[in-house]
């Protein structure tokens, strides 16, 4: 008889975690053998509330294999060849909160009627699992809009309850007396206690009492006789001491547990579908921990609401997001299954239901696929020629997944480009770039991008092709009057005063901003 | 033959109905389906328990007099063949519940004495044949002996099960949940996981006598106990774990430690003294286990949480059989916290039940001055008042939270500061004070200018913003709780309204509607009629006019009030919504506010209404109150035998203008509240 390589991998883990969670065992019978032989695929999602700042998070020009990470992806840049960022999703001018978080995983907010995609891969992979599928948040619901809260649906299109409370979930997945037969040992000698503590309670008295009494001992005894009667699971797990999350202290704590226990669970393989989302879709939370006081929904309209301390705040609320993507990514990977790793075998969608989170443009939403060796090709920037239906990727996500599905919500054609360069890509007119200095003026033509660092929201780059990119930095007055942010990623003619540092240029203040072939700010919608 | 069974319960010996049980586990459900019989068609055991001796007068007197007049006028609508509103007078004399019918005798007084029965068209008793029914049933009162019900032990309310568990172990059991305004959240562990619990006959959830324990609830027990031990053996909680063993050293939890902690967690828990031989067993039982001290111990406190002495109320206190008594400290203790607080006994409470002393009449009265001070209290107006008011349908109006909590919170820190603060019971009926808050600043005039302006902070867009008090001088017609916004929105129109005065208010049941009532017709062709003038057309048929004349009159007194609970007889501010629907905001005159009470009283609006009601009606509405206000402290329906005391304490509080704190020390010093009487 051999032994499965990736159990002994992950029983040498199991040793080395020590002190950390303790980590599951299977015990496997011979029909169970197969099943982990094939390895099962997963798939799971996480919905980041609010949309973006889009100049912080566009991809600024670049191709398919050669591009640079936005400033806001920079949390996850270590995971840059594990993750396909797709681009010019999305095919809406302008959506309501409700109606971008309904096709977030639905395809189009119409769909009302179906299952979201989540649902039919999870009917597709469940197998034996003990939990077909975990749909999981941090926030309560948002009843003035319901579809705010939710990005799950059964089969009849409606919104599945979700929960938010890692140890709820952790009861639920390994406290269960089913899966668990320490526990049912334990429950059963309580129960005992109780019985027998319960009888001396009886004091001998007629009436009221006693017919209390017996029907509790009655209740007692009826449940230990199910426990008596569970059926020893087929695919059994020992969890000798696994502890419980601890208490959240803050969202952090929370989502990091949520984290945790969500990992945990498609390890163990109890389930192999997850939704979570980080808030509903118009989340008001406040990000006290981060030290903000503001409503997250009141920050995310940037223009509206315009400051500078307000944009700061919104980004490093967006950076929070991405490092939460981050910190599952790197969990996921650091489970070793078989000769990869459980992200290798798990389909990871992170992205939100809007792109433009001030004007609620439903373009050029942020969408990151992640792990699923064989089902995808990772490592690349793929910027479709066109805005594409959402729906698009679902159906081709749900073919990956083999959900024999020929088209779902509207969409009847997969999206391509996943597995392999099959697509077309976005091609823009094509500028020169330079920078002339006339004294202290300066004027430079290329594509405007933000600073790396989201800290200094107030610099600027101009890239060059062959020089080192010109530094702009704007001062406080003319940050809204020249709206550099909403040229990011586009080529612009800019002219201001400064002065050379080494090879580098740096604008200091700035005169004049132009776009090359687009409009100027406020002239169009969306 | 099911019904022989449960009486087999009875048997004294302690082995006995254990035994019984396990032979008849096989027949779970049919066991079931005698509780349901049980409950349905009222075991004797089951059934009010009057206290009545069946020789007295009052009953031959019913067989001489009053059965001679159902017969003639009651029984061919009321009887075996018809019985109309569920009532079989014919069944009351046949099985003998004469005494237990008591309130369908009240009910139907009522109907006798506002002439809506017999109805018109039927043979009418002459005044004299009235007098004789009239007579009997005050006799009927006066020969109730006052005094407790029989005794039974209840299981705690789910809201009764959170707060003990808390002052149990120090902290709340929370759900991980970030609450971000206007979202809804359920923060509480024990109230997301427990079973929601049905209102008992009183109409009150903490009457769970006939809610018993469920396979399902026993589960989430178990699961909220495993939460909550768990949390107060975690890294967080050492010092609230502290508190119960001393310092715990590096090397773990002594046995000494166990030992102390198990005692002391049994008595709080529990709600009285540990017995001596039931604590050594338990110790016994810890020391022959195996593991780690603290193991043993977490395995002991579960089983402590999971007793009928945990989940029930009354399972540990001393009875007598056979008598009636008065209840001992510890459970005097229990039923004041649990009627003030919704929660168990604090330290000084417990201290006052164990040096004996709560018993005297001072001390009581000190307890429950010092226990209304509280913050608990607030229990009061958010468990009591909401329940017996339906003030949770507020919660249907808006699915805005900040808007819907400012609705409700109204009436909430109204009666609170009624409830709390000695004020007159008649005030809940109208008063110059109310509390509003931004969100309802523009129901109340100018009077709302007193409130300090409320400035939203930068960054947030929407919150829940608390009320203030103030004082109604020139919008008086909004003083006490029948004209509050939230409430008058969540009864839409005069039948609701009126339905709300006469059951909440007034203490009148209405029979269900017939199954077949239409809405109230159109206009009909080339005539505009009002709601009202329609609505009068509807209720010439007979089948309507027995309720909607009692109804609807009471209700138009409220016309002065749109659907909104603007008050249109002013210049009002209506909401952006309102102005979209066309809603001006400018005084509406021609609006027909009359009206009058079942008694025949007639008044022209709501002030008038409410001077009614505090005047000429005073005596009803007070009554109403205090049965409202025993049924909830005693968790049980009233019986007749409760009627003496309800008519002695309404009867002292309307005579010298009693307040609700009042009310409440009236109630805490009964007999039905202070003894009690076992079979």
């Amino acid at each position: 008889m051999k032994i499965d390589n990736h159990l002994i991998g992950r029983r040498a883990f199991l040793r080395g975690a020590g002190a950390c969670i303790p980590l599951p065992l299977f015990q496997l019978s011979g029909s169970d053998r197969k099943t982990v032989r094939q390895r099962p695929r997963r798939f799971m999602t996480l919905f980041k509330p609010n949309g973006v700042h889009p100049p912080s998070w566009n991809v600024s020009g670049g191709s398919e294999f050669d591009f640079r990470l936005s400033p806001l992806m920079k949390p996850f840049e270590k995971h840059k060849q594990d993750v396909l960022i797709l681009d010019n999703i999305g095919d809406f001018g302008f959506s309501s909160h409700a109606s971008s978080t309904r096709r977030f995983l639905s395809g189009h907010h119409s769909n009302k009627r179906s299952a979201s995609m989540d649902q039919l891969i999870a009917d597709r992979i469940k197998g034996d699992t003990l939990h077909r599928s975990l749909e999981l948040t941090t926030e309560g619901l948002f009843p003035n809009q319901i579809g705010c809260s939710y990005i799950s649906y059964d089969k009849n299109g409606a919104p599945i309850p979700r929960e938010s409370d890692p140890q709820l979930i952790f009861d639920r997945l390994f406290r269960n007396p089913l899966s668990n037969p320490t526990r049912r040992k334990e429950m059963k000698s309580v129960l005992d206690r109780v019985l027998e503590d319960a009888r001396s309670l009886d004091r001998k008295l007629g009436g009221e009492d006693r017919r209390t009494l017996s029907h509790f001992l009655e209740v007692v005894r009826e449940s230990e006789k199910r426990l008596e009667g569970l059926k020893e699971n087929q695919r059994q797990l020992k969890l000798p001491t696994m502890n419980r999350p601890p208490l959240a202290g803050n969202l952090d704590d929370q989502v990091e547990s949520m984290l945790d226990m969500i990992v945990l669970a498609l390890w163990t393989d109890s389930t192999r579908c997850v939704t979570y989302m980080l808030g509903n879709s118009n989340s008001r939370m406040i990000f006290d921990f981060l030290g903000i006081r503001e409503q997250h929904h009141y920050l995310s309209h940037f223009f509206r609401n315009f400051s500078r301390s307000n944009l700061e705040s919104l980004l490093k609320i967006s950076r929070w997001h991405m490092e939460k993507f981050d910190s599952l990514l790197t969990r996921l990977k650091s489970k070793r299954e078989g000769d990869g790793t459980l992200l290798d075998h798990t389909l990871v969608m992170y992205g939100s239901g809007m792109g433009h989170s001030d004007n609620h443009t439903v373009t050029r939403i942020p969408m990151v696929l992640a792990g699923g060796k064989g089902m995808i090709r990772t490592g690349r920037y793929v910027r479709y020629d066109k805005n594409q239906e959402l729906g698009r990727l679902h159906l081709a996500l749900l073919q990956k997944f083999g959900v024999d599905i020929d088209s779902f919500a509207r969409s009847e054609e997969p999206l391509p480009g996943l597995e392999h360069s099959d697509y077309q890509p976005y091609r823009e007119r094509e500028f020169a770039s330079f920078v002339r200095a006339d004294g202290d003026k300066i004027t430079v033509q290329g594509r405007i991008r933000m600073s790396d660092n989201l800290d200094e929201a107030k610099i600027f780059f101009v890239d060059i092709m062959g020089q080192p990119s010109v530094r702009v930095e704007v001062g406080f007055g003319d940050f809204h009057r020249f709206n550099l942010a909403y040229h990011c990623g586009t080529g612009v003619i800019l002219k201001g005063t400064g002065a050379k540092k080494g090879s580098q240029y740096i604008i200091k203040k700035v005169t004049e901003i132009k776009s090359l072939f687009g409009e100027a700010p406020g002239t169009l919608n969306g | 033959m099911e019904r022989r069974n449960h009486r087999g319960f009875g048997n004294p010996s302690g082995g006995y109905p254990l035994l019984f049980l396990f032979s008849f586990m096989g027949y779970f459900r049919l066991l079931w389906a005698a509780v349901f019989i049980l409950v349905a068609f009222g075991n004797p055991a089951f059934s009010q328990d009057n206290g009545l001796d069946p020789s007295k007068p009052v009953f031959k007197r019913f067989a001489e007099q009053v059965q001679p007049l159902l017969t003639r006028y009651c029984v061919h609508c009321h009887g075996e063949d018809e019985s109309h509103a569920d009532i079989d007078f014919g069944e009351i004399s046949r099985t003998g519940q004469v005494a237990d019918s008591f309130e369908v005798w009240k009910q139907s007084l009522q109907q006798i004495e506002t002439g809506t029965m017999p109805p018109e068209d039927q043979p009418q008793p002459s005044p004299e044949e009235k007098e004789v029914v009239y007579n009997w049933y005050e006799e009927l009162i006066s020969s109730a002996d006052p005094g407790p019900a029989a005794f039974q032990p209840r299981r705690l309310s789910v809201q009764e099960f959170r707060n003990t568990l808390r002052s149990v172990i120090g902290f709340d059991l929370e759900v991980a949940v970030v609450e971000a305004e206007q979202t809804v959240t359920e923060k509480s562990m024990v109230v997301k996981l427990l079973p929601v619990d049905p209102p008992g006959e009183s109409g009150f959830k903490n009457d769970t006598h006939r809610n018993p324990l469920t396979l399902v609830a026993w589960d989430q027990y178990g699961k909220l106990v495993d939460a909550a031990l768990e949390e107060l053996f975690s890294e967080s909680r050492r010092m609230m774990l502290e508190k119960w063993t001393g310092h715990l050293s590096a090397k773990g939890m002594t046995s000494e430690q166990a030992a102390g902690m198990l005692k002391a967690f049994i008595e709080k828990a529990w709600r009285r003294p540990v017995d001596t031989k039931d604590f050594n067993r338990r110790l016994i039982r810890m020391e022959a286990s195996e593991g780690q001290w603290v193991d043993r111990l977490k395995t002991e406190l579960k089983t402590v949480l999971l007793s009928p002495a945990f989940l029930y109320r009354g399972m540990r206190m001393p009875l007598q059989p056979g008598k009636r008594h008065p209840v001992d400290n510890f459970e005097l203790a229990e039923r004041l916290s649990y009627f003030v607080w919704s929660d168990m006994p604090d330290a000084e409470l417990f201290q006052k039940a164990l040096d004996g002393a709560l018993a005297k009449p001072e001390v009581l009265e000190r307890q429950l001055d010092r226990m209304l001070k509280s913050p608990r209290a607030r229990a009061l107006s958010e468990i009591f008042a909401l329940e017996w008011l339906t003030l949770d349908e507020i919660e249907k109006l808006s699915n805005n939270p900040p808007q819907m909590v400012a609705l409700k919170s109204q009436p909430l820190d109204f009666l609170n500061y009624l409830f709390r603060e000695n004020r007159p019971l008649l005030e809940m009926i109208d008063s110059d004070v109310a509390f509003a808050n931004p969100f309802t600043s523009r129901f109340y005039g100018n009077d709302s200018k007193q409130m300090k302006r409320y400035v939203k902070q930068r960054g947030i867009e929407v919150e829940i913003v608390p009320n203030q008090k103030i004082r109604l001088v020139e919008t008086k017609e909004r003083g006490g709780i029948l004209t509050m916004p939230g409430v008058l929105s969540m009864n839409r129109g005069p039948i609701l309204r009126g339905t709300w005065v006469l059951e909440r208010i007034l203490g009148e049941e209405l029979p269900e509607p017939p199954p077949n009532v239409g809405n109230v017709p159109g206009n009909p062709k080339g005539r505009e009629l009002s709601f009202r003038q329609r609505f009068e057309m509807h209720r010439s048929k007979q089948s309507c006019a027995v309720c909607h004349d009692r109804i609807d009159p009471l209700g138009f007194a409220f016309e002065g009030f749109n659907a909104g609970g603007n008050y249109v007889l002013r210049d009002f501010q209506p909401t952006k919504k309102e102005k979209k629907r066309g809603v001006t905001g400018k005084v509406v005159d021609k609006i027909d506010t009359s009206g009058q009470l079942p008694s025949g009283e007639k008044f022209n609006g709501i002030v008038e209404l409410k001077t009614l009601l505090t005047t000429t009606q005073r005596r009803k509405v007070i009554t109403h109150f205090v049965e409202k206000t025993m049924s909830f402290a005693l968790c049980r329906k009233l019986g007749l035998h409760d009627q003496p005391t309800v008519r002695r304490i309404a009867g002292q509080m309307d005579r010298a203008k009693g307040s609700w704190r009042d009310l409440f020390l009236e109630i805490v010093n009964s007999s039905q509240f202070r003894e009690t009487r076992s079979h």
